[in-house]
């Protein structure tokens, strides 16, 4: 039995749809129509204490609602969920608890009080004893460089203050899991750099399970060993990140810059695209692994021309799951 | 005992929140006094000098109006407290404290209403007093019995909210079932126009509504109108609804959250 068990999870949402205009709005008065959509269909994972899992999919894909499901707010429509040995739906109030959630995008703190306003609330709420919420209160707004903004109300914080002020937020109760939707939405490069690193030492230090969404591919590469992808509300990959690499990143490229302006002559099964002007001195080549060998590749082009530089790369991340969501690889 | 502070934090955020709008506060005092004028001048008018019309006093009818507008102004329920977290997505947020949804939303109610009985009703009650004049309670025991009737009047008052809201789950928007429900109260719960002048029949249908259960039980318990076991039987309705009120809401707020959809995000 694992931490978290998801079984065959679905969801369905009844979404109004009616023509613009005056006449859809008079249709849709005396026959409102309504189309099912599907935002999650089928997913089964399973996550152990301890882990760190990345969550990702493209807008839409049904990554909110599975979190919302996970986190007891929303009830699936079929297939199981447990987590911890709780039912989060059916025993929402004494599960959460035991969990922490930050949806990025939906501030759980006091809008017009100061930040220390709502933490004592929440300490009030999970009724917190003292010399935890006083730990845990030091540890975290010094991990995340809080002070200078602690006392002032919510409304007049940057989003990067907001996000790491809800972040604490939802740790002051030391959860065992944590789920986040999106933490690092709107925060500038520093801000997220301090986040992640804070998000890694809790997993690492404390043990703390988590899962967590993002559109940011640095934050998944940064913080996550395993990663699940969903698209169109069902999984198409879970699995390590470094597999990811091995088995759809067997795209290469390799970038040359020769001695002077020139021009290549076609080579089977390589795409030659041009990184200056054409017949420039920057080229990219770019290949299939299986399909040509990179030694073979590399000598024959120092064979026929001058080269000033080589540089092999793997792909990007991103690059990667850009193809796995635009279904170019076999899901 | 620990697991009221949870729900003691919230009433508490709510009694302090409402000292931030001072002067929506005044005007509310303003409120309160004008319209028990208002409706005792009508009264007043109406009784065209009578001491008395079918053994009803004035004072009594001021009686009438100084308890229940008074209470009315305390009996705070917030009717668009499920409605706003549903359009605004907020639900979500909230659902995550380990409290449940109606104790939380219970507790701040009364965390106003607290406050309210302290900064609206003591004030605006003393100025009719002076001004109009009341009658006296029916005696120390008949005004502790009153104030026990005015705590399950306000269950009565939150529980009729409690179960129209929960439609908000289906509907979204409540607010022209939230406006009728507060018409039928405003009319039959005998704070604008006195139970006692009610037609037989009227009087007769309204045994089988909650609405006389609100204002119009406790005043009459305060006036002495009602014998003992009169009174333990208004009790004994007063339980029946809230029970039966809060069923039907906990039955719709169990069905409504399986439907429930977070807008936005």
């Amino acid at each position: 039995m694992s931490f978290i068990e998801v079984n065959g999870v679905s969801k369905v949402f009844r979404v109004s749809s009616r023509t613009a205009g005056i006449p859809g709005m008079l249709a849709n008065l005396i026959h409102p129509k309504y189309e099912k959509k599907q935002a999650v269909n089928d997913i089964t994972f399973s996550i152990e204490e301890g882990e760190m899992v990345g969550f990702i999919g493209p807008n839409g894909a049904g990554k909110s609602t599975t979190i919302k499901m996970l986190s007891g707010i929303l009830y699936p429509d079929a297939g199981s969920v447990r987590v911890n040995g709780y039912i989060p739906y059916k025993q929402r109030k004494s599960y959460v608890g035991s969990i922490g959630v930050v949806f990025g995008q939906k501030s759980q703190l006091q809008w017009d009080l100061p930040v220390m306003d709502s933490f004592e609330l929440l300490k009030a709420i999970y009724r917190v004893p003292e010399d935890v919420y006083q730990k845990n209160l030091k540890r975290f707004t010094d991990m995340l460089d809080m002070t200078g903004f602690l006392n002032q109300p919510v409304r007049q914080l940057s989003l990067g203050q907001r996000m790491r002020a809800d972040i604490v937020a939802a740790l002051l109760h030391s959860p065992r899991i944590v789920f986040f939707d999106e933490p690092t939405i709107g925060v500038d490069v520093v801000g997220k750099e301090t986040i992640r690193n804070f998000l890694c030492e809790l997993n690492e230090k404390d043990g703390v399970t988590m899962l967590f969404t993002t559109h940011d591919m640095q934050d998944i590469e940064k913080t996550c060993k395993r990663l699940i992808i969903i698209d169109q509300g069902a999984k198409v990959y879970d699995g390590l990140l470094s597999d990811i690499r091995s088995a759809y990143g067997t795209t290469r490229q390799l970038d040359v810059e020769f001695n002077g302006d020139c021009t290549v002559a076609p080579i089977d099964h390589v795409e030659i695209r041009e990184l200056d002007a054409p017949g420039g001195r920057k080229k990219r080549f770019v290949f299939e692994s299986k399909e040509v060998q990179i030694d073979a590749l590399m000598s024959s082009l120092l064979a026929e021309y001058s080269i000033r530089d080589l540089t092999v790369s793997e792909p990007e991340i991103e690059g990667l799951i850009r193809k796995i969501y635009s279904g170019e690889v076999a899901k | 005992m620990t697991k009221f502070a949870s729900y003691l934090a919230f009433a508490k955020k709510s009694f302090l929140g409402r000292s931030a709008y001072r002067f929506d506060h005044f005007m509310g005092i303003l409120n309160t006094i004008l319209r028990i004028f208002i409706f005792w001048e009508i009264y007043r008018a109406l009784y065209g000098g009578q001491s008395e019309v079918d053994g009803i006093t004035l004072t009594m009818v001021a009686t009438n109006f100084v308890l229940s507008m008074g209470l009315d102004a305390v009996f705070f329920v917030n009717d668009y407290y499920l409605t706003d977290r549903i359009q605004s997505g907020s639900i979500a947020t909230e659902l995550l404290l380990p409290v449940s949804f109606h104790g939380r939303m219970l507790a701040e109610n009364l965390g106003h209403a607290l406050f309210q009985l302290i900064f609206h009703f003591v004030p605006a009650v003393a100025v009719c007093v002076f001004f109009i004049g009341m009658e006296a309670p029916a005696g120390i025991p008949m005004l502790l019995l009153f104030v026990l009737s005015a705590l399950f009047g306000y269950g009565v008052l939150w529980t009729i909210s409690f179960a129209v809201q929960m439609l908000s789950f289906w509907l979204i928007n409540v607010w022209s079932i939230i406006t009728i429900k507060n018409v039928f109260i405003n009319v039959l719960s005998g704070s604008m126009i006195p139970l006692w002048f009610m037609p037989d029949w009227m009087r007769g249908v309204l045994r089988f509504t909650p609405f006389s259960s609100i204002y119009f039980t406790p005043v009459q318990i305060y006036l002495g109108q009602l014998s003992l076991s009169e009174i333990l039987r208004s009790f004994l309705i007063q339980s029946f609804w809230i029970a039966l009120l809060f069923s039907i809401g906990m039955f719709l707020w169990k069905k409504g959250q399986k439907k429930l959809v977070v807008q936005g995000g």
